[in-house]
């Protein structure tokens, strides 16, 4: 490990270095700059750092982003096998910052829990546990997350192979402790009721464990798993442009945003830049998407609660969205439209007036549930005040997105580091500060209003005709013409889809706005064919880590309608 | 850019008296729904909902479904079979067993063609992949099986049927009538084609310059290892 005055820096990276030397540590903290700036710790030094990152009012990295574990087994100039790579986020500076914890060789690899500086590092922390085996010493709940409890082996260590199969039966689901023991209420028994996995309500196969006082839950566990299918070991044996179509299916409800994440991060890596006609594409069906999500998210959630008609009247954009991605790329759900450097094809030539028909046509369906939903009694009944997160409350457990924007904060990674065009575009970035079911209503209908004004200037700036993908063969496929009749177009052709894109050895945190808050993807290339590593930041992930914790109190009614709020999409939390 | 909207504060916590006495409410909504009542009344034909399989959804000519295997105008494969679809295919559907084509202008062909449905994700990077223009898909989205073998579909399922519409029409495929790009050339109008049986005199005449020994096809079983091995 480098000292920290030996290495020139940029400028983030010096300030970064500036605050760091505050610490009592500092002499131990490497500063190295990457794509963001980085801090190398020791294990042993990890939890006091984090409290210093968190604490110091000069850093403040409040917001626990995400934890990746690698493992550089096959992978040449890492100090050690194991890295557990942390990203954090200071709100108050909209700065973002990674620390890798060097996991030294020798012992099993093991370094404390920070989940007591960030209760959002809990899940993630099992998840470390699970897929690459790490101990966290301190941790309050260490057992599988994502796998199953009879899974042998840690599926992201490199000496694992994929295609093994570990079978689940009944016998080996594994209850929490506290399910098992008796617990009384004064004199009334309590029950410990199960519901899910496979429950209408619960939207994917999600099982939560509830003990009940009565109607209120007294405690509650969520138990995830069961769609997971290890996007990330996929990625690693396929190339960069494979792992579209896997991408399509985290968020399959907005599959658009998370290719147009996915490809940002690879096309960053190889620093090209698209054209502006094609960014502007991105941008308009991200946008569309975005109704979409939140179309799909009220409407059921509204059903959840016994308000069936809203569904038929928001389901008719989608289905309107659905035609227009169809008609651009021959898919409805899954699309896989992008393309490391561009997108697969043009978009057809009513594309323009198809979206200016849907931009009249959906204010009238938002109009239509705003009129009978937004002032209705047994809604505001239901939604105000259940599902309470506080502002405080939503930073500690990581929240970002619509459900940190209805708790009181103004984050929007289209504001704060506006991507493509949404810096030159008019639009406002809706917050509530309640923090209920209700609030997270609100933002959302009003979310889909700022979208429909930023595609409708998008549209005005779209240049009627032009490229979509970048003319760098290395990286995008050549046009069919070129490759059918012209020698050096098919080996390009060739070389492309047999080897798949060369990136650069190196690594890459980046991040957008998903329809759920920050979709980021942690990219690390060897130079190889594919991704060395790649890691998926899950919006919705650190939602359903608190969720357990939020309906504590309430009834299950209540949980049901949070549930909903909180927009859990199964695909994505569970990749 | 512009600003912070806080949408909690354009919603009053406290609804009025009218709100909270439930009947003109519900008179508001009942005025909502009979509006849809009446517009769907009277646009009965042209509902959002439609009543499959009756009646279908009009779908684009980019359309990703059933793939379907192009010919020259012989009827003979325009696949060369050089394994560039299954290389990108990223859920690893496609098995090709590449065979010596009598023609020698046509070199290399499919002996076998097989797409797992079942596997299959409609991602259309076969296309996209394929320099031949061998490979396109079609509008049919309709495959139902009754077991996983009658899944895998074989050349006699995805081969075009010369002369006859294709079903649920042309969907995704490398370029679309009038947007300028020109097909590949036929190897089959091409002045210089030996014809069948030419190869042979080649051969015996020590001419041939393609490895002649063996079966031509490479072995199945060997590809299949080799494919799992990966």
């Amino acid at each position: 490990m480098s000292s920290v005055e030996s290495v020139a820096l940029t400028p983030v990276a010096e300030k970064l270095r500036e605050r760091i030397a505050r610490s009592p540590l500092a002499s131990r903290i490497a500063v190295v700059d990457l794509d963001l700036p980085t801090l190398e710790v020791s294990p042993a030094d990890w939890p006091a750092v984090a409290r210093f990152l968190r604490d110091d009012p000069e850093c403040r990295f409040d917001l626990f982003l995400d934890l990746a574990g690698v493992d550089n087994a096959k992978r040449h100039g890492r100090p050690s096998r194991f890295e557990a790579v942390f990203h954090l986020l200071s709100l108050s500076r909209d700065e973002h910052l990674r620390v890798k914890v060097v996991l030294p060789d020798g012992a099993s690899p093991s370094l404390p829990t920070v989940s007591e500086v960030w209760p959002a590092a809990n899940w993630f922390e099992r998840e470390a546990f699970d897929l690459f085996g790490f101990d966290f010493p301190g941790h309050p709940n260490l057992r599988r997350l994502l796998c199953h409890d009879a899974f042998v082996g840690n599926p992201l260590r490199k000496d694992y192979s994929p295609g093994q199969r570990w079978f689940f039966t009944e016998e080996d689901l594994r209850m929490p402790d506290w399910a098992h023991t008796e617990e009384r209420a004064g004199h009334f028994e309590t029950q410990t009721i199960s519901i899910g996995p496979s429950h209408p309500a619960t939207h994917g196969i999600i099982h939560l464990i509830a003990r009940l006082d009565g109607e209120k839950i007294a405690r509650a566990e969520t138990q995830i798993g069961y769609m997971h299918r290890c996007f990330e070991k996929m990625a690693e044996t396929h190339t960069w442009n494979q792992a579209i179509p896997f991408c399509d299916r985290l968020n399959y409800v907005s599959a658009m945003i998370n290719g147009v994440g996915y490809v940002r991060t690879v096309e960053k890596m190889l620093g090209i830049e698209i054209p502006e006609r094609g960014q502007l594409v991105r941008t308009i069906l991200s946008e569309f998407s975005r109704i979409m999500d939140h179309c799909v998210n009220i409407g059921t959630n509204l059903v959840d609660i016994g308000a069936l008609t809203n569904f038929w009247y928001l389901y008719q954009p989608r289905e309107g969205i659905y035609g227009l991605l169809e008609a651009c790329c021959g898919a409805r759900l899954t699309v896989s439209y992008v393309r490391v450097g561009g997108l697969a094809i043009d978009v057809p030539e009513d594309f323009v007036p198809r979206c200016r028909a849907l931009l009249e046509s959906i204010p009238k369906f938002l109009d239509d549930v705003d009129r009978l939903i937004t002032r209705n009694r047994i809604v505001r009944n239901r939604f105000a005040g259940t599902g309470v997160v506080t502002r405080d409350q939503a930073i500690a457990w990581g929240f970002t997105g619509p459900p940190l924007r209805a708790s009181g904060v103004a984050y929007d990674v289209r504001r704060s580091r506006p991507y493509d065009f949404y810096d030159r575009f008019d639009w406002d970035v809706p917050v509530a500060t309640d923090g209920d079911n209700y609030a997270r209503y609100l933002v959302r209908m009003e979310e889909m209003r700022q979208s429909l004004k930023i595609i409708r200037q998008a549209l005005e700036i779209f240049p009627a005709a032009g490229p979509v993908s970048s003319d760098d063969w290395h990286v995008v496929l050549p046009p069919k013409d070129a490759v059918y009749h012209d020698m050096e177009s098919l080996i390009f052709h060739f070389k492309l889809i047999m080897e798949g894109i060369r990136v650069p050895v190196g690594e890459r945190y980046d991040w957008i706005e998903g329809a759920n808050g920050e979709l980021g993807f942690y990219a690390i290339s060897d130079g190889g064919r594919g991704p060395y590593r790649l890691k998926h930041r899950p919006p919705c992930f650190p939602m359903m880590a608190a969720y357990e914790k939020i309906i504590v109190g309430g009834p299950i009614s209540d949980a049901i309608a949070t549930l909903g709020t909180l927009n859990i999409i199964a695909g994505e939390l569970e990749r | 850019m512009s600003g912070v909207v806080d949408v909690g504060v354009k919603q009053p916590r406290k609804l009025t008296v009218l709100e909270r006495l439930y009947i003109p409410e519900i008179v508001k909504g009942m005025g909502v729904t009979i509006r849809h009542l009446l517009r769907n009344i009277a646009r009965i034909r042209n509902l959002p909902t439609i009543l499959y399989p009756e009646r279908r959804r009009d779908y684009s000519d980019r359309f990703r479904g059933k793939h379907i295997l192009t010919t020259r105008a012989d009827g003979t494969l325009k696949c060369v079979a050089c394994y560039m679809c299954a290389e990108a295919c990223p859920a690893e559907c496609i098995t090709i067993v590449a065979g010596e084509h009598p023609k020698i202008a046509y070199e290399k062909y499919p002996v076998v063609f097989d797409i797992d449905m079942l596997r299959c994700v409609f991602c259309g990077f076969c296309v996209d992949a394929c320099p031949k223009d061998a490979l396109w898909m079609t509008g049919n989205y309709e495959m139902a099986f009754f077991n996983r073998e009658e899944a895998v579909f074989g050349i006699d399922k995805l081969i075009a049927k010369q002369g006859l519409p294709v079903k649920d029409g042309l969907g995704y495929r490398p370029y679309y009538p009038g947007d300028g790009t020109r097909p590949p050339g036929d190897a089959s109008s091409s002045p210089v084609i030996p014809g069948d049986g030419e190869r042979e005199i080649l051969r015996e005449k020590g001419l041939d310059l393609h490895h002649t020994e063996g079966p031509g096809p490479l072995n199945a079983a060997s590809l299949a290892a080799d494919r799992r091995g990966r």
